[in-house]
C-alpha cells in the first residue's frame, strides 16, 4: 500500500516543482551534505594524525585570548588561552575517530550474527535474542557507561565497547526483520531446493546482496551515536583530559567564559558537534530513503 | 472499564509482570558481572596496605563471613537487595536505597516533564506533515527537527542559563537558592525540563516515527470508508495512528531521556539521580551507581509495562498473541 506522500512524490518526480517537494532531490541534498561532513572528518583525522596543522594546538598566546573567528593567523579565532581554535578542533577528532570505529564494528558484527540467528533460525534463538535486546534496552546508556567507569577506569575504549554492545539490538532487529521479509521470497526457497549450503545463502544471497545498504546506514547512525557519547563523556570529565583537546572538554572549559558573554570558546566546538552529528544523521536517513526505497522525506 | 475487558487485561498484566521480573533479574546479573570483573573488591579496598599476605587476606575474608564463589556472592547480594538492602555508599556511608529515593523523585519530574515537552513539539509537527504531505512548511519543520536533534544538550543548557539568569536576571544561579527580589524563581525547574525535552536528541526520530505511523493509518481502507461516508477521520485514526505510537515512543525513549538527564542535571545543578551517578563515578563509589542503574532499569521497565497495558486497552485481541 502506497501512502499519500509516496504517490505524490512519484507524481512530482519529473514535474517543475520546488525541490523540497521532490523527495529524491531532498534525499540527495541530505546525502551530499553528509558525505561532505564525513570526508571532512576523515581528512581532518589524517591531518591531525600526521600533524599537518595550521598551528600548534598547544601554543599559548596570552596576548590574543578569545579572538573572534577570522582574526589574522587564526581562521576560527582562539580559545581562552589564545590557542588556535581550528587546530584544536582538528586534533579533537582524534578523541572519537578510532574509538567510534571500534563501537561501530562491534555493533555491526554482533548485530549481524544475532540478527541472522534470530531471523534465519528463529525459535529458541529468537526468544533468547529478544530477551537480550530487552535487557540491553533496560539500561540508560550513560548510566551503564558510568557504571563501567566506576568499576574499571575512565578509558575511552571500554566506553566504546559499551556503546557498541548497546547498539547491537538495533542492528540485529533490522537484520532480523529483513531476513523474515526475504524468507517469504521465492529465491530463498529456490536456494534451499537447489541444495545450496546455508553459508552461501546467508553470506552471499542474504547479507551481501540484500543487507549491505542496511549495514552501511546502521554504521553511519552508530558513528553519530559514538560521537555523541564521546563528546558527552569528555564534557562530563571522563574522556580526554585538558590540555589534549576533545570537542566535549573544549565546550566544558570554555563554559566558564560563557557567562561573561564570551561565547566563542565553547560555541565553536559545540557547532562542530552539531554539524558533524547532523551530517551523519542526514547521510544515514538520506541513504535509507534512497537505498531502502522508503520514500517520504 | 467493561467487564469483558478485564480478562485480557489480567492475562497481559500477569505475562508482562513475569517478563519484567525476569528482565530485572537479568539487569541485576549484568550489574553484578561488571562489578565482579572489575579489579579489586570492597574487601581488598578495606584491607588496602594493611595486611599484605594472601593467607591473612583469606583469613579475614573467612572471619567476616564474606562468600567465596561468585554465585554465592551474587545470591547474597541479590537477596539483600530484595530485602531493600542496596548497601551503603563508600563516600558518605549512608544507605544507598534511601539516598536514591531521595533524589529519584527529582529525576522522575525531570524525565516525565521532558517527555511531555518532546511530545508537545513532535506530535503537532508529525500530524501536520502526515495530513498535508510534502510542502515547504513540513520540509522546514523536518529540517528544524534534524538540527535540534543534533544540538549538544550541554551547550543548549548554557545558552538558556545565560539568557535567563544573566540577561533577564529572572533566576538564581543555582538550584534551591531563592531570593526575595526574584519573584519568578519558582519557575526555575522548568528550564532543565525544557532543555532536556528539546535537546535530548530524539526529536527527529520521534517525529519520523509518529508521522510514518499516521501516514500508514491514513492510507488504510477503513479511513477511506470513514472519509467517504463523512465520518470524522480524526476519530477513526486517533487510536491506531497516534495513541499507540505515542505510548511506544514513551516506552522506548525513557532510557535516552534518563541518559540525557545525567548531563542536564550536571549543567543545571539539579539534585537528581544523574548528578548522583556522576559523583559516584568520580569517586568510584560503586554501591551507589549499582543502585542507580537498577532503579533506572525499573523506571524503564515501568514505561514498557504502561505501553503494553495501553496496547491491550486499545486492542484486546492482542492479549491472545
Amino acid at each position: 500500500m502506497k501512502t499519500y506522500s509516496q504517490i505524490s512524490g512519484e507524481l512530482n518526480e519529473f514535474s517543475d516543482l520546488p525541490f523540497w517537494k521532490k523527495t529524491d532531490t531532498v534525499d540527495l541534498v541530505y546525502v551530499c551534505y553528509g558525505l561532505f561532513i564525513v570526508t571532512l572528518v576523515v581528512l581532518s583525522y589524517f591531518l591531525g594524525s600526521f600533524n599537518l596543522l595550521p598551528r600548534d594546538p598547544q601554543d599559548i598566546d596570552l596576548e590574543l585570548m578569545m579572538a573572534p573567528p577570522g582574526s589574522a593567523g587564526h581562521l576560527l579565532g582562539t580559545d581562552f588561552m589564545g590557542r588556535d581554535m581550528l587546530s584544536r578542533l582538528i586534533v579533537g577528532i582524534q578523541a572519537y575517530f578510532l574509538p567510534g570505529l571500534l563501537a561501530v564494528t562491534i555493533a555491526l558484527f554482533f548485530g549481524t550474527v544475532l540478527g541472522v540467528l534470530a531471523g534465519y533460525r528463529g525459535g529458541n534463538f529468537d526468544t533468547g535474542i529478544t530477551y537480550f535486546t530487552n535487557l540491553v534496552d533496560s539500561f540508560p546508556r550513560l548510566v551503564l557507561i558510568l557504571l563501567v567507569i566506576a568499576a574499571f577506569r575512565p578509558e575511552i575504549y571500554y566506553i566504546m565497547i559499551v556503546v557498541g554492545v548497546t547498539n547491537v539490538p538495533v542492528v540485529s532487529s533490522h537484520i532480523k526483520g529483513k531476513i523474515q521479509f526475504l524468507k517469504q521470497k521465492n529465491f530463498i526457497e529456490a536456494d534451499t531446493a537447489l541444495g545450496l549450503p546455508a553459508r552461501t545463502i546467508i553470506l552471499k544471497h542474504i547479507l551481501w546482496h540484500n543487507c549491505r545498504s542496511l549495514l552501511i546506514i546502521q554504521a553511519t547512525l552508530g558513528m553519530a551515536e559514538a560521537i555523541l557519547m564521546e563528546t558527552s563523556l569528555s564534557y562530563l570529565g571522563f574522556g580526554v583530559q585538558e590540555p589534549t583537546p576533545s570537542w566535549g572538554n573544549m565546550v566544558q572549559s570554555g563554559a566558564n567564559y560563557f557567562m561573561q558573554g564570551r561565547f566563542w570558546p565553547s560555541t565553536a566546538p559545540a557547532l562542530a558537534i552539531l554539524f558533524t552529528i547532523l551530517g551523519f544523521h542526514l547521510l544515514g536517513d538520506g541513504l535509507n530513503n534512497i537505498l531502502e526505497n522508503k520514500r517520504g522525506r | 472499564m467493561k467487564l469483558s475487558a478485564i480478562r485480557p487485561m489480567a492475562r497481559v498484566l500477569s505475562r508482562e509482570l513475569a517478563i519484567t521480573a525476569l528482565l530485572l533479574i537479568g539487569v541485576s546479573f549484568v550489574v553484578f558481572i561488571i562489578l565482579f570483573l572489575s579489579p579489586g573488591d570492597p574487601l581488598s579496598i578495606l584491607l588496602e596496605g594493611q595486611m599484605p599476605s594472601a593467607e591473612v587476606r583469606a583469613g579475614v575474608r573467612e572471619a567476616m563471613g564474606a562468600p567465596r564463589a561468585w554465585y554465592s556472592q551474587y545470591l547474597s547480594w541479590f537477596t539483600g537487595m530484595l530485602q531493600g538492602n542496596f548497601g551503603t555508599s563508600i563516600r558518605t556511608g549512608l544507605p544507598v536505597l534511601k539516598e536514591v529515593f531521595r533524589v529519584g523523585l527529582n529525576t522522575l519530574t525531570l524525565t516525565v516533564g521532558s517527555l511531555l515537552v518532546t511530545l508537545m513539539i513532535a506530535v503537532p509537527i508529525a500530524l501536520y506533515s502526515a495530513m498535508r504531505g510534502l510542502n515547504r512548511m513540513s520540509w522546514l519543520l523536518t529540517m528544524f527537527a534534524y538540527v535540534i536533534s543534533a544540538l549538544p544538550v550541554f551547550w543548549l543548557g548554557y545558552i538558556v542559563i545565560y539568557f535567563f539568569t544573566h540577561k533577564l536576571g529572572l533566576f538564581p544561579l543555582a538550584f534551591g537558592y531563592t531570593t526575595t527580589t526574584q519573584k519568578y524563581s519558582w519557575l526555575y525547574p522548568l528550564l532543565p525540563i525544557l532543555v532536556l525535552g528539546v535537546g535530548n536528541g530524539t526529536i527527529s526520530e520521534v517525529i519520523r516515527y509518529l508521522r510514518d505511523e499516521m501516514e500508514r493509518v491514513l492510507a488504510e481502507d477503513y479511513i477511506r470508508t470513514a472519509r467517504a461516508k463523512g465520518a470524522s477521520v480524526w476519530k477513526h485514526s486517533f487510536k491506531e495512528g497516534l495513541l499507540i505510537p505515542v505510548t511506544e515512543i514513551i516506552a522506548s525513549k525513557v532510557p535516552f531521556i534518563l541518559g540525557g538527564a545525567v548531563i542536564v542535571e550536571q549543567v543545571f545543578n539539579w539534585p537528581g539521580m544523574g548528578r548522583m551517578a556522576w559523583q559516584a563515578a568520580q569517586d568510584r563509589d560503586y554501591p551507589v551507581i549499582m543502585g542507580i542503574a537498577i532503579v533506572a532499569a525499573v523506571f524503564v521497565r515501568m514505561g514498557s509495562l504502561l505501553q503494553s497495558v495501553v496496547y491491550v486497552m486499545v486492542n484486546p485481541r492482542a492479549s491472545r498473541e
